[in-house]
């Protein structure tokens, strides 16, 4: 059921709007975070009030302009986009504590608060974008909005990564934007609304070089190998930035795209016919396996993480990839789950960083008894990536594997396993040095008259992100938590087959 | 959701979880004297105890308590529900804590990692409680994942490279094993849409064959790590002599049975005696628990070290429980169960001496045993009492069981069975008497030489003269020590006594072969 309402534009428009006012006011500390949280809270609110609409199907539409009849700039808030600016909206807010905190004293403040308040706006656009050209046009700009980011510190290092960072997006944008035509040309429309819009008497060839195109456009930015090279150079990166826009907003766009190519623009039932998802699929599980590998390899805290990364995005790839409900509804559900077991280590990684220097992980024997709260919150996370039970990663990997058994892909399940056992081989070693080791040399005391192992505004986040690992893992069927979006969402890729039981 | 015959609902399963559990806060608790902080772990370890044996009592009347937990998705959430066997494997594991526990306090030095190990020893305690009264396979992996993750930081104790490396082992096995299990729980949820215990099993009999095979060769493997079936057996004599005594003791006592018990659980709560003959995999795991019997029985006859040794012996006696399972008969099955309990004493008495000899004597291999039956004679009858059950010698539980065990292979005619126990029994007498030999009868040359290097690294100045005038350990170690051996007499003394383990094993074997 479409309803006619502004808050699908409203949403992207107030961090916009935010961003524009930092720019002209953030010289002030003060007007800078009152602009930030103001607009952070206003969008989250504006997300959330849509939140019991969606749960009941209402899909809430704004049309902006139509420049020719079927091609124009519209905004659509249904399940699947209202999952993820849920996911982004919510961040958004505490990455802003965070970075208040994280960014103390550091330069360009009013350029680094500016542009994440745009990246969030063009990431919420991207979620309720109605059709493919308006979907492109904030996907575009967010590739450029990120660029500041990266390069924030401006040395050689960060200049060159934000360089590579460009090369590989533009590029993938080109690919989309050939692909966006394609679709225009064949299928007359661009609109996203449909399960699906393109049929299979424009020939295979033509539907083969779309799928080609708009996957390559969006995977790059999910980091599927072998497109993934620009994402571990991009942690040069604050932390912050790694924190939200490598683990959210950036390389989820490029997934959240591919899932809404599989679904929206072709169809689960016209892809099954085709085959065209089964290369995908194999290529998602070998990033799987092979990022994880890297990862193991990995000294430096936040490459570890940016591997893991590429690793973690592959599921969802991979989940859309299977088409099958319960699949999607794993992909879907990964998206927040990885989101915020991503976000939570990232958040660590920083903490530690800013407290004590230590950016390796061979360097960071004993920190369990300096910093027991941050890497309490870090074992959560980690425990949520192997897939233990009560935790967020489980129910993905429970749901995911049921979709591949569902999917005649036992072969996949094959590769959950062997993911799992990775991620432990990666996570572990760091919680146990944390923890078993003792410390090689004094760490630095707690600075005067602070009670807590850093600063608060680093502390909060880390502690609620970590709970709502837990909180996703326990109780994910509640309504309104993302599980139930996820179900809604699915219902609607797969119309009339709703998820199995 | 099957409801279960006279299922009731009752919170008390889930207390005797939390109860432990809630040591693990006690545990870390700052500012509190260590006599404080022990003697409330041994009330909460007792309290466990004791609702342990009241959902005893309430199986033994029929009734089956049960309580939902945590209600993750509708196709998952944790169930907690007790039935016989389930009463009979947890009133085990709170019994042998409560004693390992006691035993702790006394032999865990003071230090910073003492209050690390009272933690993580109450929630793998919390944790293998939680094993025994699972309702379903999510309940059951949750915990059992739960208490073998835990666990790695009890076999790291000591932080010596040895240590370490015997904990990276461990880990490493049974990350591996846990991963199988969930493939098989996964397996199982998407064949049977179900994932709650029922006594006939609740897999659909139509389902692919190969399926059904992948699924339970999964689960095999899986707890087959946990259960040191050979050749998974590889970490369990690092991690046991690694460990500190107290937990050693748990470890082969309860927690590498939970494996075996896992077994149980798959073959005749999820497939179903009928579903698992029907499979035909039955003689290949009869030929895997034979394997185990023996291998870890010729394994044991060779090592120096008396907690190695009997480490091998767990493997070996472990084999037994797989094998009743693999026979698939309602005798030998209730031998196998009663001799889950029995072992579990016999194997904790044995490692609890085995930890007195370290603690007090400094004696950890054979050779560093002479005499000690002179100087420690409580610990060294102990032990020998112990060992004599494990050998299968009337009156004791071991006997017992191994009896039961016995008759039940005939029943069944299975008579190469019968020759695989008795030759494990004669195994058990070949590398657990020579240890009663060098404790009382090798003639002491001089000062040991483990004396000597205990004096030499200033051990002997702190606790007991380390063998001069050396007695015996503290009441906190020996009391302990002499009541787990005490059980040892006593439960094959009144073994069909009603509330002993057999008429726990009779109820649980009705349940799954029906009738008989």
């Amino acid at each position: 059921m479409d309803v006619v309402d502004a808050r699908p534009i409203l949403a992207p428009f107030v961090s916009f709007l935010c961003a524009g006012l930092v720019f002209a006011f953030g010289r002030s500390i003060f007007w800078r975070r009152f602009f930030t949280f103001l607009a952070a809270f206003i969008k989250m609110g504006l997300v959330f009030s849509m939140l019991p609409g969606t749960l009941r199907g209402v899909v809430y539409v704004y049309e902006f302009v139509e420049f020719t009849p079927g091609i124009g700039i519209g905004f659509r808030a249904d399940a699947y986009g209202m999952f993820f600016a849920l996911v982004s909206s919510t961040l958004w807010l505490f990455t802003t504590i965070y970075a208040i905190g994280y960014m103390q004293g550091d330069r360009d403040r009013v350029r680094f608060f500016g542009f994440f308040a745009l990246c969030v706006s063009t990431t919420v656009g991207v979620a309720f974008a109605e059709n493919l050209l308006t979907f492109f046009l904030f996907y575009e700009t967010l590739t450029i909005c990120t660029y500041p980011l990266v390069v924030h510190a401006e040395t050689r290092e960060a200049l060159r990564a934000g360089r590579i960072y460009l090369t590989y997006t533009l590029i993938g944008g080109g690919f989309a934007l050939i692909g966006a035509v394609m679709v225009s040309a064949t299928a007359g429309t661009l609109t996203l609304a449909q399960p699906g819009i393109l049929t299979d008497d424009v020939g295979v060839v033509t539907l083969a070089i779309i799928f080609v195109c708009l996957t390559i456009g969006f995977g790059v930015k999910a980091g599927i190998m072998p497109l993934h090279g620009w994402l571990p150079i991009a942690m040069v990166a604050p932390t912050p930035v790694s924190a939200l826009l490598h683990a959210v907003a950036v390389v989820k766009v490029g997934a959240f795209g591919v899932t809404r190519v599989i679904y929206n623009v072709f169809g689960a039932e016209l892809l099954g016919e085709l085959g065209f998802t089964v290369p995908l699929g194999l290529l998602a599980g070998f990033t799987i396996v092979a990022s994880s590998t890297i990862a193991l390899t990995q000294d430096h805290l936040k490459r570890r993480l940016a591997y893991s990364t590429i690793s973690q995005l592959s599921y969802i790839l991979l989940g859309a990839a299977l088409l099958t409900p319960l699949a999607a509804t794993a992909a879907i559900v990964h998206v927040a789950n990885q989101a915020f077991a991503k976000i939570t280590m990232f958040f660590v990684v920083g903490a530690i960083a800013r407290t004590t220097g230590k950016k390796y992980v061979s360097e960071i024997d004993g920190i369990a008894a300096r910093m027991p709260i941050s890497m309490a919150a870090f074992t959560i996370a980690a425990l949520s990536f192997v897939g233990v039970p009560l935790t967020a990663g489980f129910i993905t990997k429970w749901y995911l594997a049921l979709g591949a058994l569902q999917a005649d892909a036992w072969w996949f399940v094959l590769v959950l396993i062997v993911s799992a056992l990775l991620n432990a081989g990666y996570f572990f070693p760091i919680v146990h040095r944390a923890y078993f080791r003792p410390a090689k040399e004094p760490w630095p005391p707690f600075e005067e008259g602070r009670r807590f192992e850093t600063a608060k505004t680093l502390l909060f986040p880390i502690v609620i992100c970590a709970a709502y690992v837990l909180l996703l893992g326990v109780t994910a069927e509640v309504p309104g938590m993302p599980f139930s979006i996820a179900q809604v969402a699915v219902e609607s890729f797969f119309a009339g087959g709703g998820v199995a039981p | 959701m099957t409801p279960a015959a006279g299922a009731v609902v009752s919170w008390w399963p889930a207390v005797a979880v939390a109860l432990p559990l809630a040591g693990v806060a006690v545990s870390a608790a700052f500012g509190w004297t260590e006599r404080r902080r022990d003697g409330l772990l041994a009330a909460l370890a007792f309290g466990a105890l004791v609702v342990a044996l009241g959902l005893g009592a309430a199986v033994l009347a029929g009734r089956t308590p049960e309580v939902r937990l945590l209600h993750m998705t509708s196709q998952l959430w944790m169930l907690l529900r007790v039935d016989a066997v389930g009463a009979l494997y947890g009133a085990t594991v709170a019994g042998l804590g409560l004693l390992a526990l006691v035993y702790a306090f006394g032999y865990v030095r003071p230090g910073p990692r003492r209050a690390r190990f009272f933690a993580f020893f109450m929630a793998c305690l919390a944790c293998t409680l939680g094993v025994a009264y699972a309702g379903n396979l999510l309940t059951f992996l949750v915990f059992y994942e739960a208490f073998s993750v835990l666990t790695y930081a009890l076999v790291i104790h000591e932080q010596t490279p040895a240590a370490v490396a015997a904990g990276t082992k461990y880990i490493a096995y049974i990350l591996v094993g846990g991963s199988l299990v969930l493939a098989g729980v996964l397996l199982t949820f998407f064949l049977a849409g179900d994932l709650s215990f029922v006594g006939g099993g609740f897999l659909p009999a139509d389902a692919a064959p190969g399926q059904l095979l992948v699924a339970f060769w999964c689960f095999v493997a899986g707890f087959g790590v946990k259960a040191a079936l050979v050749p998974l057996h590889g970490w369990v004599p690092d991690a046991h002599p690694a460990a500190p005594a107290p937990f050693s003791a748990l470890l082969s006592g309860v927690m590498v049975a939970a494996g075996a018990f896992g077994i149980m659980r798959v073959v005749f709560d999820v497939f179903g005696v009928a579903l698992f003959g029907s499979l035909g995999v039955a003689p290949w795991l009869t030929a895997l628990a034979a394997l185990t019997v023996l291998v870890g029985a010729a394994l044991a006859l060779g090592q120096a070290d008396v907690k190695r040794r009997l480490a091998y012996s767990t493997i070996s006696q472990m084999g037994y429980l797989t094998l009743a399972v693999s026979l698939a008969g309602s005798g030998v099955m209730a031998g196998g169960l009663v001799h889950l309990v029995h072992h579990a004493f016999m194997k904790g008495t044995l490692f609890f001496c085995a930890g007195l000899w370290i603690h007090v004597a400094g004696a950890r291999r054979l050779a560093e045993l002479r005499g000690v039956g002179a100087r420690m004679p409580l610990t060294t009858a102990a032990f020998t009492l112990a060992a004599l059950g494990m050998i299968g010698v009337p009156p004791l539980s071991g006997f017992v069981s191994k009896w039961w065990l016995g008759i039940g292979m005939l029943e069944i005619g299975q008579g190469l069975a019968l020759a695989v126990l008795l030759a494990g029994a004669l195994l058990a007498a070949a590398y657990l008497l020579p240890v009663v030999y060098a404790a009382y009868f090798a003639p002491p040359e001089g000062r040991a030489p483990a004396a000597d290097r205990a004096a030499a690294d200033g051990r002997a100045a702190a606790g007991p003269p380390a063998w001069g005038g050396a007695r015996e350990a503290p009441w906190t170690m020996l009391g302990p020590t002499l009541v787990a051996a005490a059980l040892t007499l006593v439960f094959g003394l009144g073994s069909h006594l009603r509330g002993f383990p057999l008429a726990f094993a009779e109820r649980a074997a009705r349940a799954w072969f029906g009738g008989g």
